[in-house]
């Protein structure tokens, strides 16, 4: 079985045409399976190594319990670990079979017939010709010095910056989830941006090549160069119809002196159905590491989709005066859960941390922000300002907030505020005066709290992330 | 003796005359706390206080003997008017009730006759459960309001040096009544020593409680209270905690709000100096709708001290139009201190009112500069800003004399560092 | 346009509007008079349709029982509140709420939905026509409005929806003299034959700019004396003791 599919795979390289669904690595985790997907990565034998090195230590480690939801235990030997999209047969044939809400969002983010096709997983081979735009995109990029690609082919291609980058945030033993996705991550994306450059676009999953259709065990790795800076955008806004499926990726950002990083998330994959049956488990581990002086990461987030989001966008900030920020919004509904938050390890001094939390909770659903702030005791005249809120709409859902608070030094300052409510009752008269009904008094309402962090979307995703924050209330209001 | 901080099991045998069941009670709490020792940071609810290493730094052995030294004279406080329990060693020695009503109030030394309540988190309520054979039991009737103060003297004797106190108290107060306590700590002695108590409240409809607690001497002396407070319907408690000074304070307290329309109120300022770890947990049960929750901690950090608070609030689905409440905040007057803070909201009752602050961080130093501006010093300045951080808490005593008394123990302390 | 019929209303079983008659037809501007507490903005809330209120007797409205129908619809059917206390939600871009709103009125109308520009036209048309400064329009709905810009914003929302049953609820309180005349001239230029007029008031210098028709007391929720213009001249002098 095994060779078969190494053979399959050695007759389509890496592209993934019609044929692509046959290939899968063996069941189960294993160092074979390992040894399958990074053969099938024509990987360096270091890369090998460092998987295997991460397999092992994963042997020793136990799955978190500490987080509030609970899940049915996953088993990891029933999972394949590398597994081709779905079949082609199963794949729209043109445009017109692909959910039209789909090419709206394509049309709003500006994406070329060409890439929509694509996109949607129409079948690629004839319709999908040489010149796409993100081709083009590439080109400018490359002319830049920018560094934009799969992370399979930055490991082939820029082995150092990999060796160098890879794992020095997230350590390769870090958690189990964490340390699972060092063993056997399939793709994601590699970002290198060298210095002084400001990168002239938003670089997002969308605008990548070879890159499309990544595995439940993404990992992606953004470099900003001293003086550089790049905003960087994950869209998952396609509803994928996976049923329970372990989705546990890493996302590393190093930024050195003066850089600044802006990673932004819009995330609505599959949250199972009312009865809570199906949807994602969504397990990712993203953390960053403001490296340098004066240096900046700042993630923003709105986390819809998901049975179960366990997610905290972390940053370490050792430059001195470097700038941390976290800023998101979280709807859970139905039966839902989502237990995010972020941490800010303020090391250097005169370090700023900014969070700003909404999470809004429906139906049946649990919200939990959880943080850390901690301020190292040499952190000096550093600031953190945390301010968390949440909205209850029914009595069946449920809101936490739980921020862990360390402070070792005397200059510095930490500041925490929240509150828990429900929609104002007052608001929603007002609204339904003016002519609108409860659900889009509810929607404006809930977007108007959710507006600081919607702000820091760029343009075009804002407009989606406001309508997503519609939809994902639909039917939570009597 | 506890060694390596294990209890022998023939400790439990020194208790004559228990029931069976008793002693059942005892061994499996003796072997709970045998099972985990004492608690260390890997437990969440002792993140921040790893108890387990301050004791294996503290002690070589701890003596789990009870120590029955008679009191010498207490000394009373002075031109107030109050009944008093003294507590000698966690054990009743004396009490007066010569203000009230003695048909009213029932006193006696603590008896456990309920058997089945094994705590699931806390291994030092299994360590008091299976060693304490003292403490007090107060009930207060009916419709009966207490005309003068109760003044709780708890006295902690010369003799104690690596010993470990075990008791167990118990306030019930009856229907439409109220009661007003001091708990003041009068330590004696100059060694090490732990004192571990589990404390019930118990407030039946209407009932008011008001407690002050005042710990604020230099000692030796490692602390941990568990108090569970059960408030009726329309009932309300309102504690106003003063501690410092410890080596280890650790004060766990849980309020269970059970019925509809009950308040409860907690206030505490702390000065903590050199060597004071010092930890506020609360976790504020609203179990039934229209009941209210405040809590204010306010924190002043010294050279090496460090400050905890841990505060919970739980909302159950069927708790609506709960009005909730947390702040705390904490002031570093020194690089080497820490605070440590984690306030918790989990709420699945929409139709409510809940928001928690935490702040901390460095005094103002635009107010430092003003008052300099003004002709006080620096040390001068910063000392009158700790007492105006710490008075806001102060002023909210609504008796004048007790106020006085507290401000008095306060501004010893500030200026006596 | 407007027919009640012994309405009654409670809430939290309180009784507040006690058998209530009034009928106004197209065109007429009534003007609604009465001590503090005696139930006006209840009668307001309850023509327009919020929740909570335990409610008998009959609203009609251009023919059609109001009772059952629910508040975006009334709304959209053309009835407008002028809150007392507009609320405030954080968050929320003005204009963006109110382009909403007007779509969602037009929509019901059957004409066609307005695009950003459109409504930009008309809305500095509007304000323009009517004084007020459109800068409010860009802020968060009503937040950090003081208490006259709130109005204005208000009279500016009736402007732009062209309702045709208007209920003003205090508007002309806490205004300075300027933003009275704004106010007035707001309520002025929409009279027509086919639209009616609540306004609830506590002054009788409102009335003089704007000529109400007809002018009512209400008082402990009943109306305990109707009359003309000369009614509120009267009040202005004797206060509401003896009319009881
Ligand atoms: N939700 C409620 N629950 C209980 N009582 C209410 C409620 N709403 C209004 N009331 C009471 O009903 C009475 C009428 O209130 P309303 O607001 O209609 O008065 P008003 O005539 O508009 O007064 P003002 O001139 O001060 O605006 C008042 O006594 C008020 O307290
Ligand atoms: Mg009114």
């Amino acid at each position: 079985m095994k060779n078969q599919n190494i053979n399959t795979l050695e007759d389509y390289k890496y592209g993934f045409t019609t044929d692509i669904e046959s290939i899968r690595a063996p069941k189960g985790l294993s160092e074979n399976s390992i040894k399958f997907i990074s053969k099938m990565k024509k990987e360096p034998q270091w890369m090998l190594d460092w998987r295997l090195k991460a397999f092992n230590r994963l042997k020793n480690l136990k799955e978190p319990n500490w987080q509030k939801p609970k899940y049915p235990k996953i088993n990891y030997q029933d999972l394949y670990y590398y597994s081709a999209p779905k079949s082609a047969s199963e794949k729209p044939k043109s445009l017109d079979e692909v959910d039209p809400k789909l090419i709206e969002t394509y049309k709003k983010l500006g994406i070329p017939l060409n890439e929509q096709k694509r996109l949607s997983g129409v079948a690629v081979d004839a319709v999908f010709d040489s010149v796409s735009v993100a081709t083009t995109y590439k080109e400018e990029l490359t002319k830049k010095g920018i560094i934009f690609c799969s992370i399979s082919e930055a490991i082939r291609n820029h082995p150092d910056l990999v060796k160098k980058y890879l794992g020095s945030v997230i350590p390769l033993t870090d958690h189990y989830f964490a340390t699972l996705n060092s063993a056997v991550f399939t793709d994601g994306s590699f970002v290198y941006i060298p210095p002084k450059v400001r990168c002239p676009m938003e670089l997002s999953t969308y605008f990548r090549i070879n890159a499309s259709e990544t595995g439940q065990f993404e990992r992606t790795l953004i470099i900003a160069d001293k003086g550089s800076y790049v905003s960087y955008l994950e869209g998952c806004t396609a509803p994928m119809r996976d049923e329970n499926q372990l989705h546990a990726a890493n996302v590393e950002l190093v930024a050195l002196d003066d850089a600044e990083i802006k990673y932004s998330t819009v995330q609505n994959w599959y949250p199972g159905d009312k009865d809570g049956v199906g949807g994602i488990y969504n397990f990712v581990t993203k953390r960053g590491a403001c490296r340098g002086k004066n240096s900046k990461i700042s993630w923003t987030q709105v986390e819809t989709g998901s049975a179960i989001t366990w997610k905290y966008p972390s940053c370490i900030l050792q430059g001195d005066n470097s700038v941390g920020e976290f800023y998101s919004i979280a709807i859970t509904n139905n039966h839902q859960k989502a237990d995010t938050g972020t941490k800010m390890i303020h090391l250097g001094k005169n370090t700023k941390s900014k969070i700003i939390s909404k999470g809004i909770s429906a139906g049946q659903a649990d919200n939990t922000y959880r943080g850390l702030v901690d301020i190292g005791k040499n952190a000096s005249n550093s600031r953190n300002f945390t301010q968390c809120d949440s909205l209850l709409m029914g009595n069946k859902c449920g809101a936490h907030t739980v921020p862990y608070i360390k402070n070792k030094n005397s200059s510095s300052t930490v500041e925490h505020e929240a509150t828990t409510s429900k929609i104002n009752d007052e608001q929603l008269f007002y609204c339904n005066q003016r002519g609108m009904n409860q659900e889009e008094a509810v929607s404006l309402i809930v977007n108007g709290f959710c507006k600081e962090v919607l702000q820091q979307l760029p343009m075009e995703f804002a407009v989606e992330a406001q309508k997503l924050v519609g939809i994902s209330l639909e039917g939570s209001v009597g | 003796m506890i060694n390596n901080f294990k209890v022998n099991s023939n400790e439990i045998d020194k208790f004559k005359k228990i029931s069976k069941q008793e002693k059942e009670f005892r061994i499996k709490n003796l072997n709970l706390f045998n099972k985990n020792g004492f608690p260390n940071n890997k437990s969440e609810d002792w993140k921040f206080s790893d108890l387990r290493d301050i004791v294996s730094k503290n002690f070589k052995k701890l003596d789990v003997q009870i120590i029955n030294s008679k009191s010498k004279n207490t000394t009373l406080i002075k031109n107030f008017d109050h009944n008093f329990l003294v507590l000698i060693n966690g054990n009743l020695s004396s009490s007066n009730f010569d203000f009230e009503e003695k048909n009213k109030i029932k006193i006696k030394n603590f008896y456990n006759d309920n058997f089945s309540d094994i705590n699931k988190y806390n291994p030092l309520i299994h360590l008091n459960h299976a060693l304490s054979d003292t403490g007090y039991s107060l009930e207060i009737a009916d419709n009966y309001k207490f005309k003068k103060t109760l003044v709780i003297y708890n006295i902690f004797t010369k003799e104690l040096n690596e010993n470990i106190l075990n008791s167990r108290n118990k306030i019930q107060i009856g229907k439409n009544s109220e009661l007003h306590t001091i708990d003041l700590v009068v330590n004696e002695s100059k060694n090490k020593f732990m004192n571990n108590v589990y404390e019930n409240v118990i407030l039946k409809e209407n009932a008011i409680y008001k407690n002050i607690c005042i710990q604020n001497e230099k000692s030796d002396g490692f602390f941990h209270k568990f108090s569970k407070n059960t408030l009726s319907s329309k009932s309300k408690y309102s504690s106003f905690i003063f501690p410092s000074g410890l080596k280890f304070n650790k004060l766990d307290l849980e309020f269970n709000l059970e019925g509809e329309g009950s308040e409860c109120n907690l206030q505490a300022a702390s000065l903590l100096n050199k060597n004071d770890h010092q930890e506020i947990k609360t976790r504020i049960n609203h179990l039934v709708p229209n009941c209210k929750s405040y809590q204010i901690v306010k924190n002043v950090l010294n050279t090496e001290s460090k400050g905890v608070y841990q505060g919970k609030i739980f909302v159950k689905d069927i708790a609506q139009k709960t009005d909730a409440y947390q702040l705390s905040k904490a002031l570093l007057l020194n690089d080497n201190s820490e605070f440590n803070s984690k306030p918790e909201l989990e709420i699945y009752a929409d139709d409510v009112k809940c928001s928690h602050g935490s702040t901390s961080g460095s005094i103002d130093e635009t107010s430092i500069y003003y008052l300099m501006s003004r002709g006080l010093n620096r040390e001068e300045s910063v000392r009158l800003l700790v007492s105006g951080f710490l008075n806001e808490i102060i002023e909210m005593i609504k008796s004048n004399s007790i106020k006085k008394f507290v401000q008095k123990k306060i501004e010893e302390q500030i200026h006596g560092n | 346009m407007l027919e009640i019929k012994n309405l009654k209303a409670s809430i939290n079983s309180r009784d507040i509007i006690k058998g209530l008659d009034i009928t106004i037809k197209p065109g007429e501007l009534h003007a609604i008079m009465g001590p503090n507490g005696s139930g006006k903005s209840t009668l307001a809330n309850v023509l327009s349709g919020k929740n909570g209120y335990h409610i008998s007797g009959v609203i009609q409205y251009k023919g059609k029982n109001l009772i059952e129908i629910p508040v975006d619809e009334r709304a959209q059917k053309g009835i407008f509140l002028a809150f007392q206390y507009p609320t405030e939600i954080p968050g929320v871009n003005t204009n963006n709420f109110l382009k909403t709103s007007l779509n969602k009125v037009r929509k019901s109308k059957g004409e066609k939905e307005l695009d950003t520009l459109t409504f930009l036209k008309i809305v500095k048309e509007k304000s323009a026509e009517l004084g007020i400064d459109e800068k409010i329009l860009s802020r968060q709905l009503n937040v950090g409005f003081s208490g006259g810009e709130k109005k204005k914003n208000e009279i500016l929302q009736m402007k732009i929806l062209d309702p045709s049953f208007m209920i003003l609820d205090e508007t002309d309180s806490g205004l300075d003299i300027d933003a009275l005349k704004t106010i007035a001239n707001g309520v002025n230029s929409s009279r027509d034959k086919k639209k009616s007029f609540l306004v609830i008031t506590h002054y009788q210098r409102l009335l003089n700019y704007i000529k109400p028709d007809f002018v009512h007391v209400l008082s402990d929720g009943k109306i305990v004396k109707s009359g003309g213009m000369e009614l509120a001249v009267e009040l202005e002098k004797t206060g509401y003791k003896k009319i009881k």
